[in-house]
This record gives structure tokens, sequence and C-alpha cells, in this order.
């Protein structure tokens, strides 16, 4: 019994980590029609720039978190900009553009590298001390992340629904041609979801910082949970991207019970390609 | 006096291929057009490039006096100068009071947007009554008034019809010809591009006919008067 309850409470905890990663990710694929591959790596910047603020330069960690997600979102929009934004005609600007956030990935990661250097980096907890929840003991930063995921999510999915700018994301990835016709700027539609993924992506690194260590790779792991996330929750709405999300992360904290550390990577993409076989628009897709 | 849109030696296309060879076309402040022709004439072209769907490669476009050559489509909406496409599924998962609303995007749109919706809601009751279906489950005759009402919702002060009655049974034509004769009454300029002139010269007084001819400059023949 203890054992279940610590599975589900560690699958919680990475099922609120894969639904902000993946949030993100599904927001620049529903407006811009684009798979960013460089969403890890600018989660991995993200938890540098909070590092800096708060140890280097000692602001402590609340400022770094808040410098980790506005200067993640800040490089996106220049991302955007660069290597995305040159291809919007390009026929194959889904491809074209997974090359360039390739290129991205990797300028990042050696750039992390060199400016960072290879020492493994921590961030303290945002708040310190444990929590007991269904009788195990999980840290009050960890307890603080199963808080904030759906608290965020919530925010983001009422911002899309129920605002002007929300609403004008949701047109432009639906119909640009028409957005275009009732005065929506595309462009700077798109940098905006750019910008919200690539902030959502920061804010996800600078608090996995102190429960990891923060390395220039670090993004690469949970840039394919947060793919298998999306696609398995069928590239789609918001909603289905955070069910996904906690399934997969469920799934995962079992996996790991049952097959070992080991395989647990091996089993889950099995696992995605069979629900793919059985039903190919993912689990939370209309057939 | 000076035209509310004056297109003048127009050009364009896509890619390599010219379809605009040099095209004019007036039209007044407190006039109506229609434009008639086979498909594959450029008509949409047309239209596409006043609103800057695409953007001419020579030529002019002034509208109500400024030019607007080459501006991005969300200033040209912002001018008043509003197209509402062609065949139009506009945005799917959306409901239709959450589309018309969002169509009132535009600063200059905003301003009355709540009574501009009950207008469009009065003008096409069967809107009013499936507020909050989703845009992809309705009909084609429904999409069109979706399309019109967004149209609306901008706040035009010239609009511009893509084939409003494209593949529409004779009764919804009835239907959409009678609001958008409406639509002219209430003294928005319109110009409407339609393959079936026989719609379009029933609507006369509404609408007066212009002939599309392909020649080598493509432009608009004449205009009759009603």
């Amino acid at each position: 019994m203890d054992t279940l309850l610590a599975t589900l409470v560690s699958g919680l905890v990475l099922g609120s980590l894969y639904a902000l990663m993946a949030s993100g990710l599904s927001l620049v694929w529903t407006t811009l029609g684009v798979f960013n591959f460089a969403h890890g790596a600018l989660m991995m910047v993200g938890a540098f720039i909070a590092w800096t603020v708060s140890e280097a330069v000692g602001a402590g960690p609340v400022a770094g978190v808040v410098a980790g997600t506005l200067g993640a979102g800040l490089i996106g929009i220049v991302i955007e900009r660069l290597v995305i934004r040159p291809f919007y005609a390009s026929r194959n600007m889904l491809l074209v553009t997974a090359m360039t956030t390739l290129a991205v990935t990797i300028i990042l990661e050696r750039g992390a590298q060199m400016i960072w250097g290879p020492r493994l980096k921590q961030l303290p907890p945002l708040v310190d001390g444990e929590i007991r929840l269904f009788g195990n003991a999980i840290s009050a930063h960890e307890a603080l992340l199963l808080v904030a995921a759906p608290v965020i999510l919530i925010a983001l999915w009422r911002f899309t629904v129920s605002s002007k700018i929300g609403r004008s994301l949701r047109a432009v990835g639906q119909n640009q041609d028409s957005a275009a016709l009732i005065g929506v700027d595309v462009p700077k539609a798109f940098a905006l979801a750019f910008a919200i993924s690539a902030a959502l992506a920061g804010l996800t690194g600078a608090l996995l910082g102190s429960i990891r260590f923060i390395t220039p790779a670090m993004g690469s792991e949970p840039l394919t949970k947060a793919m298998i996330v999306v696609i398995f929750g069928g590239l789609g709405s918001l909603g289905s991207t955070a069910g996904a999300a906690y399934l997969i992360g469920f799934i995962e904290a079992f996996l790991v019970l049952w097959v070992g550390l080991y395989w647990t990577p091996f089993a889950l993409f099995l696992l995605m390609i069979l629900v793919l076989l059985l039903r190919p628009n993912g689990i939370f897709g209309k057939r | 006096m000076t035209p509310l849109l004056d297109v003048k030696d127009v050009q364009a296309g896509y890619g390599d291929m010219r379809v605009l060879h040099g095209l004019s076309l007036h039209i007044g402040a407190e006039e109506s057009i229609g434009l008639f022709g086979p498909n594959g004439h450029g008509k949409t072209t047309l239209l596409k490039t006043i609103s800057s769907l695409v953007r001419p490669t020579a030529g002019s476009i002034t509208f109500d006096g400024i030019d607007i050559t080459g501006r991005k489509p969300p200033a040209i909406v912002e001018a008043g100068l509003i197209h509402a496409p062609q065949g139009n599924t506009l945005f799917g998962n959306m409901r239709i009071a959450e589309t018309l609303e969002l169509a009132a995007f535009s600063k200059r749109a905003s301003n009355g947007a709540q009574k501009r919706l009950d207008e469009v809601y009065a003008l096409f009751p069967r809107l009013a009554e499936r507020k909050t279906q989703l845009a992809k489950t309705l009909s084609g005759g429904e999409r069109q008034m979706l399309s019109i009402g967004c149209a609306l919702m901008c706040a035009p002060r010239l609009l511009m019809l893509d084939e409003p009655t494209l593949g529409l049974s004779p009764r919804l034509k009835e239907e959409l010809g009678a609001a958008i004769g409406e639509i002219s009454k209430s003294g928005v300029p319109l110009i409407v591009v339609e393959q079936d002139i026989e719609f379009l010269l029933s609507h006369r007084p509404a609408i007066s006919g212009g002939a599309w001819r392909r020649r080598a400059r493509d432009r608009p023949r004449e205009r009759a008067r009603p």
C-alpha cells in the first residue's frame, strides 16, 4: 500500500512536470503548426538563467525563477524571429523548422557549456521543508510544483478561451487568412505564442533546477517526454495535452516500479506505438 | 469627388504566375458593384490583393484617400476595408458567439461591438439560435452567414463579399440575397463577386453590375447602371 501511494505521488510530480513542458509545445504546434525541437533547450536555458540570478548574483530563488521564465521567453521571441518567421511561406515549413529548431538546440546547449561550464549546478528549493502527502514525505518544493502546474494550466486555458488575445491565437491556429481578415496581426500572434511557450519551458527548467541537476543536456529527456505526451494526447487541445501529461506521469511511475528504471523509456515508447496503432489520432484525439 | 476605393494598374499573382495584369477599378462612397466572370479570371485574387493577403507587384490601391498599397492586413481592416473570403470555413473549433465577438478585433470595430452583434443576430436569426455551436458543425449556408456576420462585426466602411452564394440552394440564395440587400440599404458600400449573374441582377437597385472580361490587360469592362 505504501509503495502504491508513493508511486502515485511520484507519478503526480512527473505528470505536473510533463504538463508544464507539453502545454508549451502544444501551444506552438496548434498556433504555428511547428514542432519546436528547441523546447527542451529553452527549458535548460531557463534553469541556467535562474541559477545565475539566484546563486551567482545572489538575488534568491524567487527572483531566479522569475528571471528564468522571462529570459527563456525573450530568447523564444528571438528564435521565432530568426529561424521560424523566415519560413512561414515555405511549403516545407514543418520540416525546415524542425531542422532550424534542432540547430538552435545545439547552439544553446554548446553555448550553455561555454558560458556556465561543465560543473553540475543546482538551485535551492523555492520553499524549504517537507510535506506529507498520502503518508509520504515529499519536499515542499515538489508540492509547490504539484499546485503550480494545474494553476498555470488553468490560467493558460482561461487565457485562450476568454481573452481577446488568447482567442486570436486560437483563430490564427485554425485559419490564418481568416484571422488576418478580421484584423489579427498573424506574425505578432505567432511571436506571442512562441514567447508564452518558451516562458513556460523556462519556468519548468527553473522549477526542475532544484529537483535535478542543471546541465546543458538536461532538456533533452523532458523534451522527449513532452513530445510523447503531445502526440499521445492527440496534438490538439490544451485539455487533452494536460490529461495525457498526467497519464504518462502515472504510467512512468508505475513502469519504474514494475520494470525498473532501465526499461521504462523503452516500455513508454512501445506503449505509445501501440496506442497510435489503435488510435491514430492519439488517446484523446477524435477519430 | 474622390472615389472610396481606387485600384490603379495593379499587378499581382502567386509566385511566378501573374494573375492581374494592370487592373484598374474604382468605387464611389455611395455605390455598390458586382463583379462577375468565370472561374480563374482573377476575381478572388483582386479581392485578396485589396485586402493585402496577396501583395501587388505594381500599381496602387487607395482607400478613402489614403494609400494602402502593401500595408499589412490588420491596418486595412482597421481602416474599415473588409473582405469576407470565399467558401469560408472560418475557425472550425470556435463557437458562433465566440467567433462573432472575436471578429470585432480591430480598435475601431471594438466600439459598439455589442450593438453590431445584436444587428447581426437580427439579420441572421439562425446564428442567434446556434450561438454555442462549433463553426465546423454548421451547414454551408450557415457558414456563409457567419462569414458575412464576422465581416459586419468588423464595422465595414466597404464590404467585399467573395461568392456569398457558392454552392447554396435557391432558397438559401434568396435568404442571403435579402440579407445582402439589407446590408446595402443600411449604407455599407459593397463589392460582390459572383458567378451567378442572375443573383446579382436580381439584386439590382442594391448592386449595379460590372462585367469582367479576360483581356490582355485584365480590367472590368464596364459598369452598367441600373
